[in-house]
């Protein structure tokens, strides 16, 4: 049988692995493809916690995870909409060239 | 079942770790989808499965055709690989991303006392039984999505048909 401790520990490598992409690659695309597999990593955690305990309210794992998967959505739009833009006045994704704000 | 979840396990993390590794950026979006498929699979192991409808749904028909188009659109796929992928912390940051879980996650994981088998497993999350609970007390929950998605989405739209001003047409509508 799965193990609530396989569960999250899965979860968790799949974190680190969401984590290394974000903080490592200065592809704009890239890092938004990490936050999803963050964000993706943090759902299975909802829905390992919600098979492996018993709970009074019976729906809240799975609940939780659609709405963190319509949110996830709308945040991946909305930051593709800004990587859009900034290719649109800069010609490029890449993170490091969008420093106009640097003092 | 447990080799089963090794298996999907093992794929997930090939897939995110091909995602974020791969030079080319139309093979890191196919192995993103690929990442999303073999998570609806454990949720499916995990009885869950309207999650992982609505995951291949959501994920792999929203996201993933998303985020093919904002490659498409800003087509400098292959340009700037020529030289190095990886930004100038970048020693910093993978030493970060492999700590943090290893020094934080795992070991709170491990030290836990967690329960071996699942204990409601008599408990499915029917659509019939979302409904009902979407309904129900989830109500407010619900009003607060539809207005960020409708938000976001126009927004979206909003942010990423802006065109630049030209040189010669700061007037518009009034030549």
């Amino acid at each position: 049988m799965i193990s609530l401790k396989a569960c999250l520990t899965f979860s968790a490598v799949l974190f680190g692995v969401g984590l290394f992409g974000a903080l490592t690659r200065r592809h704009a695309v890239i890092v938004l493809i990490s936050i999803e597999v963050m964000l993706n990593a943090a759902n299975l955690n909802f829905i390992a916690f919600w098979r492996f305990n018993p709970h009074p309210e019976a729906m809240a794992g799975p609940l939780f995870v659609i709405f963190n998967i319509a949110i996830a959505a709308a945040e991946a739009a909305v930051g593709l909409a800004l990587v859009i833009a900034v290719y649109r006045s800069l010609r490029s994704v890449n993170l490091e060239k969008v420093d106009s704000l640097k003092g | 079942m447990t080799v089963a979840f090794y298996i999907l396990a093992g794929l997930c993390v090939a897939g995110a770790l091909c995602a974020m590794v791969v030079r080319n950026l139309v093979y890191a979006v196919f192995s993103m989808i690929f990442f999303f498929f073999s998570l609806a699979g454990i949720y499916v192991l995990l009885l869950a499965e309207f999650v992982a409808a609505a995951q291949v749904l959501v994920y792999v028909g929203g996201v993933g055709i998303l985020v093919l188009f904002a490659i498409m659109l800003t087509r400098d796929v292959t340009g700037e690989g020529k030289r190095h992928m990886a930004s100038k912390g970048a020693w910093l940051g993978g030493l970060v991303a492999v700590a943090v879980p290893l020094a934080l996650f795992i070991p709170a994981v491990w030290r836990t006392p967690l329960p071996e088998s699942p204990a409601n497993a008599a408990v499915r999350a029917t659509p019939v039984e979302i409904g009902m609970a979407l309904m129900g007390g989830g109500v407010p929950a619900l009003w607060l999505v539809s207005v960020l998605l409708t938000a976001a989405l126009i927004g979206a739209v909003v942010i990423a048909t802006q065109d630049p001003p030209g040189p010669g047409e700061g007037e518009g509508p009034a030549r």
